[in-house]
């Protein structure tokens, strides 16, 4: 009996474990504050990447709003950094309430006076946001593009939402809380390598978890129901609870992604709940490889890399150029670049054994080197 | 022997029309019962009924003493019921044996499965229905790639992972070839040994070799049940259907 190596869980760690130690060499070789900056940025990407790749690439469930847990993080951040710069006695209501004539701090924000309870509830809120309303999309069986609208829709509510409560939210100006985050002793700097490495251990944490759900029989359950929901019900078991549960996981890895970019910028929008920033998830993952929980992450690098630069040469050609690759890799490669590192490894003669490997690229050029 | 599935009085209105109209089965323990009937008999619709697919306008199912009427298709699957699709239904993206991994429900707790990575049970499990449906050479395939009679024997090896008490199947031998279905007809014989099985079927002489009872439906309700020899000469069954084929 054959076994193909894209199922060796093993030569799969290894792959990540390269990866990831490629990512540790970059701030001990870097010495450029504001790259290093910009580069845990797109570490973020990478994790709205791949949260959205374990929910759509394995799960089948196309989330358009990823925004939603995403923006909720960054603001449960931001909230409590701007805390951490009000005094409780003599200063107690952030500029922007006053000036939009609140006399006392609004309730929602009290929690907040507590940086432990603040970065609990900014992870907290927006995953128990997803399991509320992944339960009661997928108890009711909605699936596929209503559930993908489903979704749109409630990220146009959160944008709105988020703009007309401008007492509490500074409305589309958004939150700058004046001082970096700080956490017992520990001061986030967004330009240091502090922020890199916080940056770096959740990217690794949320790959190392979504890796291990997609081995666990969960995770096969999950990618069972993607291809025949029914199938699964008639196993026994209760499909909505795989979905609510995905669904959740990744809206939880989001809501992390979105705490670090607010520690990052030091600054949080109604931008966040954009609908073409959630699109632009989708478009990493898909370009990638939805289906990679590694390529979905590299997704991420290489479009918002070349965004950054070659999006100032072409300014307001970028977005129809990056369209562009979008309904190239629809329509000719529906795998992403995952998908086509599969091809071309198939069709090496000698590498028969690789062929079906898409998400370890680094494995598959050290074994040609070796060849 | 006790009856296994009591079908009492089953109705099922589709507006004004009568799919199923007061139909009442026995199945009893460790017999394999073969459905029969003509086209729009209601056969598959009986088989949804049962499995909660759809709701009954009227009348109950009972399994082993428990009504499961209004029960979901989960809740009804973990009672021991295993269904075996009229369209082969497998997972197409994933390998024969993850979708026999899949099929081991014996844990069906979400939160239980995220820790759960390999069991040697269900290993030993695969193994041994790997090899009573013949699939043993083929565990590392994509599914999608199986042929047809392949992908059949393949959904019969994931209801046996189920362990159910009770097998419904529904065409298993639609479309295969003389030797398949020979092969299909030993893999039954050797189940109803230890299982209870329904099989939905349109092939007579398949009928004939696997078959303890048989249970003609037409027009949605019980037309005449017995052994084999004595549906086939029941004057009323060779009229409605039997007479529209080659017999």
């Amino acid at each position: 009996m054959t076994i193909n190596p894209y199922h060796d869980k093993r030569l799969q760690w290894v792959a990540y474990a390269i990866f990831f130690a490629l990512l540790a060499l970059v701030p001990i070789l870097l010495d450029d504050a504001f790259l290093l900056n910009q580069l845990s940025t797109f570490g973020v990407y990478g994790i709205l990447a791949l949260s959205l790749s374990l929910c759509w690439g394995f799960g089948g469930i196309l989330n358009l709003g990823q925004g939603i847990a995403f923006g909720l993080g960054a603001y449960g951040m931001a909230m409590t950094m701007q805390m951490q710069s009000q005094d409780i006695d003599t200063n107690p209501i952030p500029p922007f309430m006053l000036n939009n004539a609140l006399e006392s701090l609004p309730m929602i924000w009290e929690p907040f006076w507590n940086t432990g309870t603040g970065i609990f509830l900014a992870v907290a809120i927006p995953t128990l946001y997803c399991l509320i309303f992944g339960a009661l999309m997928f108890q009711a069986r909605v699936s596929g593009p209503f559930f993908a609208i489903m979704t749109l829709a409630m990220l146009s509510a959160f944008y709105t939402v988020f703009i007309d409560l401008q007492p509490y939210t500074n409305g589309v100006n958004g939150i700058s809380p004046p001082m970096p985050l700080e956490v017992g002793s520990l001061v986030v700097d967004p330009y240091s390598t502090t922020s890199y490495w916080i940056v770096y251990a959740v990217l690794l944490l949320s790959t190392v978890v979504a890796k291990l759900l997609t081995q666990s029989k969960f995770g096969l359950i999950v990618r069972a129901q993607n291809n025949d929901p029914e199938r699964v019900r008639f196993l026994g078991y209760n499909v909505a609870v795989y979905e609510t549960l995905i669904y959740a996981i990744s809206g939880c890895m989001a809501a992390l992604a979105g705490m670090c970019f607010t520690f990052l910028t030091q600054y949080v929008s109604p931008s966040q709940f954009d609908v073409g920033f959630s699109i632009s998830i989708v478009i990493w993952a898909a370009i990638g490889g939805r289906g990679s929980l590694l390529w979905a992450i590299m997704g991420a690098f290489i479009v918002q890399g070349a965004q950054s630069y070659l999006g100032d040469e072409f300014l307001n050609t970028w977005i129809l150029i990056l369209g562009f690759f979008f309904i190239l890799v629809v329509r000719f490669l529906p795998g992403g670049l995952a998908g086509l590192v599969e091809l071309i490894l198939g069709k090496l003669p000698n590498m028969s054994k690789q062929q079906k490997s898409p998400g370890e690229k680094p494995v598959d050029k050290a074994s040609l080197k070796e060849a | 022997m006790a009856g296994v599935l009591e079908i009492q009085n089953l109705q099922k209105n589709f507006d004004a029309v009568k799919v199923i109209n007061d139909f009442s089965m026995d199945v009893i323990e460790l017999t394999l019962c073969c459905l029969v009937g003509p086209n729009g008999a209601g056969k598959t619709t009986t088989m949804d009924l049962i499995t909660g697919r759809q709701k009954p306008t009227s009348g109950s199912v009972t399994f082993r003493g428990h009504v499961i009427t209004g029960e979901n298709e989960q809740m009804i699957a973990r009672r021991g019921l295993g269904r075996k699709f009229q369209i082969p239904a497998v997972f197409r993206e994933l390998t024969v044996r993850q979708n026999l991994e899949v099929a081991y429900s014996h844990e069906v707790n979400a939160l239980k499965n995220i820790f759960s990575f390999s069991s040697r049970q269900c290993d030993a499990r695969i193994d041994e229905v790997a090899e009573q449906v013949g699939l043993q050479e083929r565990l590392a395939v994509i599914a999608g790639t199986l042929s047809h009679g392949e992908t059949q024997w393949l959904e019969i090896g994931m209801v046996l992972m189920q362990d159910p008490a009770l097998l419904l199947l529904d065409e298993p031998v639609a479309g295969m070839t003389e030797q398949e279905i020979e092969k299909t007809a030993d893999i039954l014989n050797t189940m109803k040994k230890t299982k209870t099985l329904i099989v939905v079927e349109h092939d007579m002489g398949f009928v004939r070799e696997i078959a303890d009872i048989v249970t003609v439906m037409h027009m949605g309700s019980l037309l005449a049940q017995g052994t084999i020899q004595e549906i086939e000469t029941n004057q009323q069954v060779r009229d409605v259907y039997l007479g529209t084929e080659d017999h």
